[in-house]
């Protein structure tokens, strides 16, 4: 009776502190947000880039770029839009990520095989997009130095056929496409077949179309957020003890027992509902995770790994705070063990990119347990079978932590350290 | 009834308190008098179960509190010296729960926190959070707390450090109803007056031991106690010093440099002819105290209660 009373203290604090309970969930749900923002969808729609065309030779290329911004690419649209002199004050005022000048007489000098220049203006208040935009210019400039060199008699004929007036005559139009096409039986030994294939696996059949968007996003996701949640679990549950030494240092702890309450029940209720804020917490990140489309597996599993990762957190943290003075080194010491497991656990980095010697530390920590549970949870589609291992060293170490935090608090305070 | 019967407590290498006995009398009103770091509150720890002493044992009703920890926490209402309070819930949620951990449920429970809320004046207040509440007002819902499961015995450590005179007057009030109801209180303090005011019986504490338990007459009777003569001047001259120690019907509880504090013998002959003979030894200045548990204070001890 008096646990249920002790419970229900607690979380009507966090009801009266609206305040204080939104910065415990705070961290976990600004990190996942902020990946979700990245990652996810909902950030606008696609990344669209801006191209301005300049261009004074009123040449072929103006078709092809403008064919070439018809086809949307997955993952950004390029609009390319035709401007004339006033191009450089537009890239002045910062209206398109890049300006692609064709000069006069680009075309005629590029038919007749001689030296020619494409001019590209940068907008250097943007990063990523200008950086993209000349990539692209660079390839095209290639591609269509190498056709020059290939085709040279061929873009001369064309050249030919330019300077004179009205249609060029049929049998000048057929030993163009004859040459065109001899040309290219002759390359095609060289250029066929290709010696280094590009191989990208296609999604389920059964996704659907979004499903197809979204897989991107997914993959990012389950990589992070599965760390973010569990780093967030074990912040939530560093504030939620944190209590026991507020409470011993400002004297709640001693005037608790005076009343007919034990130490045990005082302690065993104060896991309880840390035990309960840190599933909460877990739910409320598993549910970022499913809104920006993450799943998670199948609930059972989920159900308890979510229960053995908040034993294993509230053990953690409460053994901690019974080993320090004050509520000021029990924040510094658990931060530091926060931030060192989830370094080591794969938060922050998957452990297939960690340095050799990391790894056999790794597994030392819960939240390696963790997260590789959540892992096979998630990207393996695994069963309550699969992440058994992960479970019971998060059930048995975390109630290992927690028998020995009770163990030394409750020592402490029939000693006289309350 | 209380019986405390050969406490003690040490922390290290300090002893607390050291083979502490009294008995609280049923329906009495029990003052633990002594300075601070005298060993009160060690003692109110022990008595109410938060601290298991290093020997003795502590007896409610004839039951030891660290046999029959609940029973015996039923039976007592404890009002720390800190304010103990959660500053996060409102007047109301803090009695709620302090309540449902004896016990209380339902109609039951709001009715005593309006009562007890009543008592103490703090009505208009109660959907406050505390952290709104001046020292006083957390002192007062403090008592409330303390008084919500009417226990049968009253523990109070020194309930009044700290707040302005009018919210010490209501805990006193509060206290002397209390106690006219028939609830035992203990009460400790290191202020004189509230001691000489609101306890039957005073025991007086220094050191982590106790030197005197009584009635207020009977500590000064017992204490051999008359009149305390204050006298100023320079007792730096070795003569001065031990011509004051040879004088007849006196006690010399105290010398210093530039004072000195005297006790008159009560089988002596009396301060009327004691007085010219401390003037004859040319002091500066002479005070005469009637009286008091102060000047018990100081004839048991040598020093006075601030120090």
């Amino acid at each position: 009776m008096a646990i249920g009373a002790l419970i229900c203290r607690d979380l009507n604090r966090y009801r009266r502190n609206p305040g204080r309970t939104a910065l415990l969930f705070a961290l976990p749900l600004v990190m996942s947000g902020l990946f979700a923002l990245v990652f996810g969808g909902g950030g606008g729609g696609d990344v669209s880039i801006r191209v301005l065309l300049w261009d004074e030779d009123d040449s072929l290329l103006t078709i092809l770029a403008e064919g070439a911004a018809g086809r949307s690419g997955e993952a950004a649209r390029l609009d390319v839009i035709p401007v004339g002199s006033e191009g450089p004050d537009m890239m002045e005022n910062g209206e398109a990520s890049a300006l692609l000048h064709i000069p006069a007489g680009f075309t005629d000098a590029y038919l007749k095989g001689e030296p020619a220049t494409l001019g590209v203006l940068k907008n250097p208040a943007e990063r990523f997009l200008p950086k993209l935009v000349d990539e692209g210019i660079h390839l095209g400039a290639g591609v269509l130095s190498v056709g020059s060199r290939m085709f040279r008699p061929e873009l001369e004929q064309i050249d030919a056929m330019r300077r004179t007036d009205g249609f060029p005559s049929d049998p000048a139009v057929a030993a163009l496409s004859t040459g065109i096409t001899s040309r290219l039986s002759e390359l095609e030994g060289t250029l066929f077949p290709p010696l280094i294939g590009l191989e990208t696996p296609e999604p389920d059949q059964h996704l659907d179309a979004e499903d197809d968007e979204s897989s991107a996003t997914r993959s990012v996701l389950a990589l992070f957020l599965p760390g973010f949640a569990v780093m967030g679990v074990l912040f939530i549950a560093q504030s939620a003890t944190r209590d026991i030494l507020r409470d011993r240092e400002t004297g709640l702890l001693r005037h608790l027992l005076t009343a007919p309450v034990s130490p045990v029940e005082v302690l065993l209720a104060k896991c309880l509902t840390v035990i309960l804020v840190c599933a909460v917490g877990f739910i409320v990140l598993i549910g970022v995770g499913a809104v920006v489309g993450l799943s998670w597996g199948p609930p059972t599993p989920v159900a308890v790994l979510v229960a053995a990762t908040s034993v294993a957190a509230s053990g953690t943290l409460l053994l901690i705070m019974s080993l320090v003075g004050t509520e000021r080194q029990g924040d510094a010491l658990t931060t530091i063990v926060i931030i060192v497991w989830s370094l080591l656990g794969g938060v922050f980095m998957p452990l297939s990119q960690m340095p050799a010697f990391v790894k056999p530390l790794s597994s030392t920590t819960l939240t390696f347990w963790a997260i590789d549970a959540c892992n096979t949870l998630i990207l393996d589609d695994g069963s309550l079978n699969e992440i058994r291992l992960n479970l019971a060293v998060l059930f048995g170490v975390g109630t290992l932590f927690l028998l020995a935090g009770a163990g030394i608090l409750g020592r402490r305070i029939r000693r006289g350290g309350v | 009834m209380i019986r405390i019967e050969g406490l003690k407590k040490s922390f290290g290498e300090l002893a607390a308190i050291d083979d502490v006995s009294f008995e609280v009398r049923d329906g009495e009103v029990f003052g633990l008098l002594g300075p601070n770091g005298a060993g009160k509150s060690t003692t109110i720890n022990t008595i109410s179960g938060v601290l298991q002493p290093d020997g003795g044992r502590v007896l409610v009703d004839g039951r030891d509190i660290w046999l029959e920890p609940k029973a015996v926490k039923c039976t007592l209402g404890v009002v720390p010296q800190e304010i103990s309070v959660y500053d996060d819930l409102t007047a109301r949620d803090n009695l709620s729960f302090w309540g449902s951990l004896y016990g209380l449920r339902g109609a039951e429970l709001k009715a005593r926190i309006d009562e007890s809320l009543e008592r103490v004046g703090l009505t208009q207040r109660a959907g406050d959070t505390v952290r709104t509440f001046s020292g006083g007002m957390k002192r007062r819902l403090n008592l409330c707390m303390g008084l919500l499961h009417r226990p049968k015995f009253l523990l109070l450590d020194e309930p009044t450090v700290g707040i302005d005179p009018q919210a010490r007057l209501t805990i006193l009030d509060v206290i002397r109803e209390v106690a006219s109801a028939g609830t035992t209180v203990l009460y400790t303090t290191h202020y004189m007056e509230e001691a000489e005011r609101l306890c039957d019986r005073i025991a007086i504490i220094d050191h982590g031991r106790i030197l005197a338990i009584g009635t207020l007459s009977e500590l000064i009777r017992r204490a051999g106690e008359a009149e305390v003569l204050r006298v100023r001047g320079d007792f730096t001259d070795d003569s001065l010093r031990e011509r004051l120690h040879r004088l007849s019907g006196i006690r010399v509880l105290r010398a210093e440099e530039d004072a000195a504090v005297l006790s008159i013998d009560t089988d002596g002959p009396g301060l009327m002819k004691v007085l010219p003979d401390v003037l004859a030894l040319e002091v500066d200045d002479v005070a005469i105290q009637r009286p008091s548990l102060e000047g018990v204070f100081i004839a048991l001890t040598g020093r006075e209660l601030r120090d």
